[in-house]
């Protein structure tokens, strides 16, 4: 996805260009967040690696090669930074077995944001699949809308599998809920 | 003609308005985030962060501590390298840095991430430093060289 107006942002961004600036945060705020919580990190460890993240980047604004390409280098550094924060804190990395489903999956807490059954179903059900397809599925659905280049960059997964990762996760998903009656029968 | 639609996509809608309910970014992060501009460096010369042994495979980094279990970064700026070995205590943190090329003499300040100075120190002749902290959380140094004399570096920010 190119903005063409990225490198005039980084630029004046650079030069202590407040506005400029805030129009990168708005833009990217999402695509860092959803990186650090792919990676299954707790709230508040999450939000730490976004914070260091943008740290990195102001530190860099006046070595960026490439700024049109500013979302794959976010997304690099997020994943990067999240990567570290697990090794220092031992928090496991997500699994690359993407087709063992937990046999009995808790209720995630965060159902009780949810009023609708089929809401519900749909958060149970996305709560069983894999790491791995519920990094790539928070991403794809990103308000950030990343580009297939910054979902890889933020994944370490090649551009080209992310398509049929996409349908393989998808295809998963909607196995789970089918069986649900909550999800048939549910109002969303 | 027209693509075919997308069996899928209402199913990555619903999940879309579910996510944005039960997980937005939070606002304090882009709060952060629009804050971090004022923090940009205006005197200063960046240290990059390039190496860090929590960032290798545990072999590498076993042999690079050899054996201790410490954690090895390395700074680089134009002229100059920082070298950090920290050891975690506890909720201690004790730093052990070599300044390469050592200069003839340099300050170190720890800044905490609010910005204020934690903990000072002075390398020796040969550039090496310590320093004694009691926090794991985010800091950077900053290293002002009286002679020769020069502009201060300042690392990237890291959590010790």
């Amino acid at each position: 996805m190119i903005e063409p107006d990225l490198t005039d942002l980084v630029r004046a961004a650079a030069l202590g260009d407040q506005a400029a600036w805030n129009t990168i945060v708005d833009r990217f705020e999402g695509l860092v967040w959803a990186t650090a919580r792919a990676h299954r990190l707790p709230q508040a460890d999450a939000a730490d690696v976004a914070q260091t993240t943008w740290l990195r980047l102001v530190e860099h604004l006046d070595r960026i090669r490439d700024p049109e390409r500013l979302g794959g280098w976010l997304a690099t550094t997020a994943r990067n930074e999240c990567l570290r924060h697990i090794r220092l804190h031992g928090r496991e990395l997500p699994s690359d077995e993407t087709e063992t489903f937990e046999a009995e999956a808790q209720e995630p807490p965060e159902v009780a944001l949810l009023s609708g059954e089929r809401d519900s179903a749909l958060w149970r059900g996305f709560a069983r699949l894999s790491d791995r397809c519920q990094a790539l599925l928070r991403l794809l659905v990103s308000p950030a809308e990343p580009s297939y280049e910054e979902i890889g960059a933020a994944l370490d997964m090649p551009v080209g599998a992310i398509g049929p990762t996409r349908l393989r996760c998808l295809e998963k998903l909607r196995a789970i809920v089918d069986l649900d009656p909550a999800f048939q029968g549910g109002v969303a | 003609m027209s693509e075919p639609p997308d069996p899928n996509a209402e199913l990555l809608n619903e999940l879309r308005s579910v996510l944005e309910r039960v997980d937005p970014p939070p606002a304090e992060i882009a709060e952060f985030a629009r804050a971090a501009l004022g923090w940009r460096r205006l005197d200063g010369e960046l240290a990059e962060l390039l190496a860090d042994s929590a960032l290798e495979t545990q072999a590498t980094a076993l042999a690079r501590s050899g054996g201790t279990g410490s954690r090895w970064l390395t700074f680089r700026s134009e002229g100059l390298a920082i070298d950090l070995q920290i050891e975690a205590d506890g909720a201690v943190r004790n730093l052990l840095g070599q300044l390469a090329p050592p200069p003839a003499s340099a300050a170190i300040e720890v800044q905490a991430g609010d910005g204020t100075v934690i903990a000072t120190a002075d390398a020796d002749s040969l550039g090496r430093f310590r320093i004694t902290l009691e926090t794991g959380d985010r800091i950077r140094l900053r290293v002002l060289r009286p002679d020769p004399p020069g502009p201060p570096i300042e690392t990237s920010w890291f959590s010790v």
